[in-house]
């Protein structure tokens, strides 16, 4: 299967999996312990200008999301559509 | 910087007690089979509230000055860390979420942890309307569909074991 490209690292392995593997994927996770979801599921790697700030705080979730789109990389994929 | 763990998650479920997982790290939380970088958490806006938030944030090690502890009680709309063990988004008014307390109403809690109800964190992704969020609601949405199916399946078990007549009563 051919997928389109995704945005941001959090679009990962599963973008290759079709609709109909879901099922089985829920499956699996849900026999696994949330400890063993937790050590899985949270991940850490470098996304440069979001990562660059100890810390952020805006007012509104406007003014937010629309920081996102003035200063992080499109591929990201913080931008609206 | 480090990623979340279950360690740290419990140190925040035992600190202070309003707020919800949401995002994907609240999805997760569910079940959902999906990978993360941070930790999402939508927080009551109530000083109180507020002071419980930075008070736990500071014993996991959080790197708070007076000035953005002080903003943290105030209830920004939206803070993000990115100066403690693992990244963390502060998030007062998340978008597609009247109010707290009706998101409070329909958690669920997955070990204690309060977590939004999936449609709760679909309506959120979907009023934020970003590329990353479009590619990931149908997945999201095809778990939800999932979820509530198994859940269902569980609740009609217990009732059987609790009560084996309520189950044939209600087929005749």
């Amino acid at each position: 299967m051919t997928s389109a490209p995704s945005h941001g690292f959090d679009a990962d392995h599963t973008d290759l999996k079709t609709p109909q593997d879901w099922p089985a994927e829920f499956d699996a996770a849900a026999r696994r312990p949330l400890k063993t979801r937790f050590r899985y599921a949270f991940i850490h790697t470098y996304k440069p200008v979001l990562d660059d700030e100890p810390y952020r705080e805006f007012d509104t979730m406007e003014e937010y999301r629309q920081w996102c789109e003035d200063h992080l990389p499109d591929w990201l994929g913080y931008g609206r559509i | 910087m480090a990623a979340f763990e279950y360690r740290q998650a419990e140190e925040i479920r035992d600190a202070f007690a309003r707020y919800l997982f949401i995002g994907k790290s609240g999805a997760i939380l569910l079940g959902f089979s999906d990978t993360t970088q941070d930790a999402n958490l939508f927080v009551e806006k109530s000083p109180k509230n507020g002071r419980g938030l930075v008070a736990a944030l500071k014993d996991i090690g959080f790197d708070l000055n007076q000035q953005q502890s002080e903003e943290i009680v105030r209830g920004k709309d939206f803070v993000q860390l990115k100066n403690g063990p693992f990244d963390l988004d502060l998030v007062f008014a998340p978008d597609g979420i009247e109010k707290f307390t009706d998101a409070w109403e329909r958690r669920i809690e997955v070990e204690g942890f309060p977590v939004c109800h999936p449609d709760d964190i679909i309506a959120s992704k979907e009023a934020a309307g970003r590329a990353k969020d479009r590619e990931s609601l149908p997945r999201l949405k095809s778990f939800r569909e999932y979820w509530l199916r198994n859940r269902q399946e569980k609740a009609s078990c217990a009732v059987w074991v609790s009560n084996p007549n309520s189950r044939t009563m209600k087929m005749k």
